[in-house]
């Protein structure tokens, strides 16, 4: 199984050294992220997210299937990642690295049990039917800091996406397509997203956001912060590494909470965008009863 | 400790008689097995956790993949081994080696210990940690932690400092910024599906933080309170393990060492 | 994820040959002075996990150590066609089945008389062993390596094989216990863990309580909060509650025997089963006296106990296994692949032939005499099998 390249020796001590004086390879801030791109596809829930190099796809769909046994009253969310050679050369087709589990477990953590779907609102039938959402996710190219680029791709195909209405009559439900019934969004209860810390040095005193690729794999730690714009933190995770004083944590904390409410406000700007072009030329100028002339 | 009917203000004792800051009992010994290079068992409470180590060993599987740490290949690979038993929760649930969670727990441990441990005295070489959860009631990746370090210390493998870890959670509910909420240091597991809560991990009685783990839904204002309380809790583990290395050693010492081969009584308190 | 590998124990040529030479001794030399049939010191302790029904831990000499808990749920009975209401019997025997930890308030009918009662609650033969399931864990195996599955299914067999301990299970038509046994080896499996994982095993099961039952018929089963008053699956012999033919039943254990030349050897150590010519796991169980309180109350807890067979497996003996380093030459599985003509036409015939003091690997199988001798040891009354049920009866039951 192919591994990834390791940066060179001369590499390593190029970027620790530049780092030490202030100065990052591509010459951004310490704490600036690259150049963040956002774009929805045709359907409703499919998301494109760029970062940099860095390329994501999210894609949502739904069907009507049964829930799990132990829980009649809700519905069924799962993320799926599969992280394809096409990203890189160290990831396998059913052969998940240590990349693809955390990055499945953040998912999981800060979208499923950070209960930002709600998923008691996709309960048809008690016990019987219910929506199963499923969001798998791609990722078409690797430079760094997927984690980040992958939690605001889901949470923004997520609220993208629209589900056919339904309605039930005693017994029988009935599915709309989206030519009968307008399809309705989700039940979204608050918007989480990702920020990674990447530290640098011999005590971690050194920090970075959104890191490149060369970067991540020189880093001597990381931590990921989950957080809404409301401020409450979703998850945490720094999973060994340096140790790092836990007073830069608490910064770390701070600076997750303002990039968060960057990020949460450009998702807004974002979708507000796509509503308004799909007005435009979409349904909603179909059922109105005015034509151009 | 349940967040609407909470009786904790009324005296600040939680529902099994603690203040904030006070551990569950700690028991804990080492070379418990003797065919292993290092063996360890621990007892949180309630959680009961087993470690045994092997090595530093001779690595088969070099070549193939490894964690990508700077460091590359010159330093020892820290393999974990976690195994939640069937009987360990109150319904008895078989959790398959595959299970993410595990995989994240195994992958947490081995990244903490690889920084702490000196691992490049033993290059091209295998470090195997296997352990045993036998019953989970609360502070699991802790316990899973603290074991590992005494195991380790009892194999001889050198390390910078005692890494110890320890969970510490806030009454306050996720929305309400309250700024009475009192932090809570080691959490059983009705206080934990209950309240927020983290798990950290700290190298020795500094404040530096190895392990971070925060699951539940917390308002970035109380992070302060949590980390401080855990960081403090932290000190008393240590203080606590070592303890428990230096009285073994001592009895060593005085005794004489016991032989692999002789079969060995330990107590495991019912 | 860790790399615990079996080791293929290194042995000289002059250790294998030492070992075969003073196994072969009438009597045999073993190398720690053991007789025969000496087993050597163990460690063994139950109630070491609260929160179990019953749990036993074990550690052998050589520094194996295993771990049992053992948990029990109630479930719903699927109805097998079968009419249960002629099952009903009177007690004579108090045989009152319990459950897990007092949550549960599932009604339960009356424990059926056991003891050679025929029909009391026949179950269909795939009931029964559905109700019980047995998992074992070796570190640095798979769950689904063909030798961790070998274990479990032999363990569960040797338990199963009568029939008999299902009916413990039984609650009433609708409800009965569904029984899960959790193994765990926590070293690394050094030398065959069978022995290791059946004594802790039989010891787990010595150990379990169920709680008392309170309900009647075939209500829905209700248990009696108070642990104190639950009951030992295998009742106890002196109990209070149970009356003395009932006493008697034991789990079954399974020991490792071995054969060089004409002796039979018991727990051997990895030492001398890498010399071994045959070794088989032999699983014995415990008869009840005769039935219904026609069994003198004097004759209870005698050496002589009515030992069943109820399995033998034969055992690939580490003798069997090609060690490294040895040639292609001379190496018999090799033999037959590829062209390669021996470049020493001699090889062939020096590894067959007999060789006074160097020991080769056995070749061909064991007598069936042999065998047989094998298991009318371990079965003999006052011998093998009895020594060790003694001994783990006598284990303080924690």
């Amino acid at each position: 199984m192919p591994r990834e390249a390791e940066p060179s020796l001369n590499e390593r001590a190029f970027v620790v050294q530049a780092l030490q004086e202030g100065l990052r390879l591509d010459g951004r801030a310490f704490d600036q992220f690259r150049g963040l791109d956002l774009k929805f596809g045709d359907h409703y829930g499919v998301a494109d997210v760029t970062l940099g190099k860095t390329r994501v796809l999210a894609n949502v769909s739904a069907e009507v299937t049964a829930p799990y046994i132990d829980r009649p009253f809700d519905g069924i969310f799962t993320i799926t990642t599969e992280l394809s050679p096409m990203a890189s050369p160290a990831f396998e087709v059913n052969r998940p690295t240590e990349t693809e589990v955390l990055l499945s477990r953040l998912l999981e953590k800060t979208v499923r049990r950070s209960n930002a779907l709600d998923t008691e609102s996709l309960c048809l039938i008690a016990g019987q039917k219910c929506w199963s959402i499923r969001v798998d996710l791609h990722v078409l190219s690797h430079d760094g800091n997927l984690i980040d680029g992958s939690c605001l791709a889901v949470v923004a195909a997520l609220r993208h996406f629209r589900r056919p209405d339904t309605s039930i009559e005693g017994e029988t439900l009935t599915v709309y397509t989206p030519a009968e019934r307008e399809p309705v969004p989700l039940s979204w209860l608050h918007s989480p997203f990702c920020i990674t810390f990447s530290f640098y040095g011999e005590e971690g005193e050194i920090m970075l956001l959104d890191a490149t690729l060369l970067e991540e794999q020189l880093r001597v730690s990381s931590c990921i912060i989950s957080l809404n714009k409301h401020g409450e933190i979703c998850q945490i995770a720094k999973l060994g590494g340096t140790p790092v004083e836990a007073v830069s944590l608490i910064q770390c904390a701070s600076a997750a909470l303002t990039k968060g409410k960057e990020l949460s406000t450009l998702l807004d700007q974002k979708l507000a965008e796509d509503s308004k072009r799909r007005d435009k030329g979409g349904l909603l100028a179909e059922l109105s009863a005015e034509n151009e002339r | 400790m349940p967040l609407d009917t909470s009786t904790y203000d009324l005296a600040l004792l939680r529902v099994d008689g603690r203040r904030w800051n006070e551990l569950r009992r700690l028991d804990g010994q080492i070379r418990t097995q003797a065919a292993a290079d290092g063996s360890s068992y621990l007892e949180m409470g309630n959680t009961k956790v087993m470690c045994v180590v092997s090595g530093p060993s001779e690595d088969k599987r070099r070549g193939q993949t490894s964690a990508s740490t700077a460091t590359g290949s010159n330093a020892a690979d820290v393999a974990v081994s976690v195994v939640v038993a069937g009987f360990s929760s109150v319904d008895r649930k078989k959790r398959g080696r595959g299970d993410k969670r595990i995989q994240e727990l195994q992958t947490t441990i081995s990244k903490a210990l690889a920084s702490n441990l000196h691992t490049h005295l033993y290059p091209r070489s295998t470090i195997s940690i296997s352990l045993n959860v036998l019953s989970q009631d609360g502070s699991l990746l802790a316990a899973l932690i603290n074991a590992s370090t005494l195991a380790l210390i009892d194999a001889g493998i050198p390390m910078t400092d005692y890494l110890v870890a320890c969970t510490a959670g806030s009454t306050s509910s996720y929305a309400a910024n309250d700024d009475r909420a009192d932090p809570l240091v080691d959490l059983n597991n009705q206080e934990e599906q209950e309240l927020p809560f983290l798990t950290m991990a700290t190298l020795g009685a500094t404040d530096k933080v190895a392990v971070l783990v925060c699951e539940s839904r917390v308002q970035v204002s109380r992070l302060e309170g949590m980390m401080a309380a855990a960081a403090d809790a932290c000190k008393g583990v240590r203080d606590f393990l070592d303890q428990v290395i230096r009285e073994k050693g001592h009895k060593m010492v005085t005794e004489g060492t016991i032989e692999k081969g002789a079969s060995m009584a330990i107590e495991i308190d019912a | 994820m860790a790399s615990t590998q079996q080791q293929h124990l290194l042995l000289s040529p002059a250790e294998l040959a030492y070992l075969h030479i003073t196994l072969s001794q009438q009597p045999p030399i073993r190398a720690d002075g053991r007789t025969a049939t000496q087993f050597r010191p163990l460690t063994a302790e139950t109630g070491i996990l609260p929160g179990t029904n019953g749990s036993a831990r074990v550690c052998f000499a050589d520094g194996t150590e295993a771990v049992v808990g053992i948990k029990a749920e109630v479930e719903r009975t699927r109805k097998q066609g079968i009419d249960y209401a002629k099952q009903r019997r009177p007690r004579n025997k108090q045989k009152q089945q319990q459950k897990k930890i007092a949550e549960e308030e599932v009604e339960v009918g009356d424990g059926e008389s056991e003891d050679g009662d025929e029909e009391g609650a026949v179950h269909e033969p795939t009931g029964d062993s559905d109700w019980v399931k047995m998992t074992v864990e070796i570190p640095g195996l798979r769950d689904d390596d063909s030798g961790t599955v070998f274990l479990a299914t032999m363990l569960s067999e040797a338990l199963l094989a009568d029939g008999e301990f299902a009916k413990k299970l039984w609650i009433n038509r609708r409800f009965h216990w569904k029984l899960y046994l959790d193994i765990i080896l926590i070293s690394s499996p050094l030398s065959y863990p069978l022995p290791l994982l059946s004594l802790t095993t039989h010891l787990a099961l010595l150990a379990t309580r169920l709680p008392r039952l309170k309900s009647e018929a075939d209500e829905d089963p209700m248990f009696d909060d108070d642990w104190a008053a639950s009951q030992f699956i295998y009742p106890r012999q002196g109990d209070d509650n149970t009356s003395p033919s009932t006493s008697g039943t034991r789990p079954p254990i399974t020991l490792l025997v071995m054969a060089v030349g004409d002796n039979i050897i018991f727990d051997p150590s990895k030492e001398e089963l890498a010399v071994a010519d045959s070794a088989l796991a032999v699983s014995v169980g415990e008869t009840t006296g005769d039935a219904d309180g026609a069994v003198d109350v004097d004759e209870e807890g005698k050496a002589s106990r009515n030992l069943r067979l109820l399995s033998v497996r034969t055992i690939d003996p580490p003798s069997r296994l090609t060690a490294p380093g040895i040639p292609n030459a001379v190496n018999a599985a090799a033999w037959g692949q590829g062209a390669v003509v021996a470049k020493d036409p001699g090889a062939r015939a020096a590894e067959t032939d007999e060789v006074e003091g160097v020991w080769k690997a056995p070749r061909g199988g064991a007598k069936i005499a042999v065998l047989g001798a094998m298991v009318a040891k371990v079965l003999e009354k006052g011998g093998v099998a009895d020594e060790v049920l003694e001994g783990l009866y006598g284990v303080e039951l924690g």
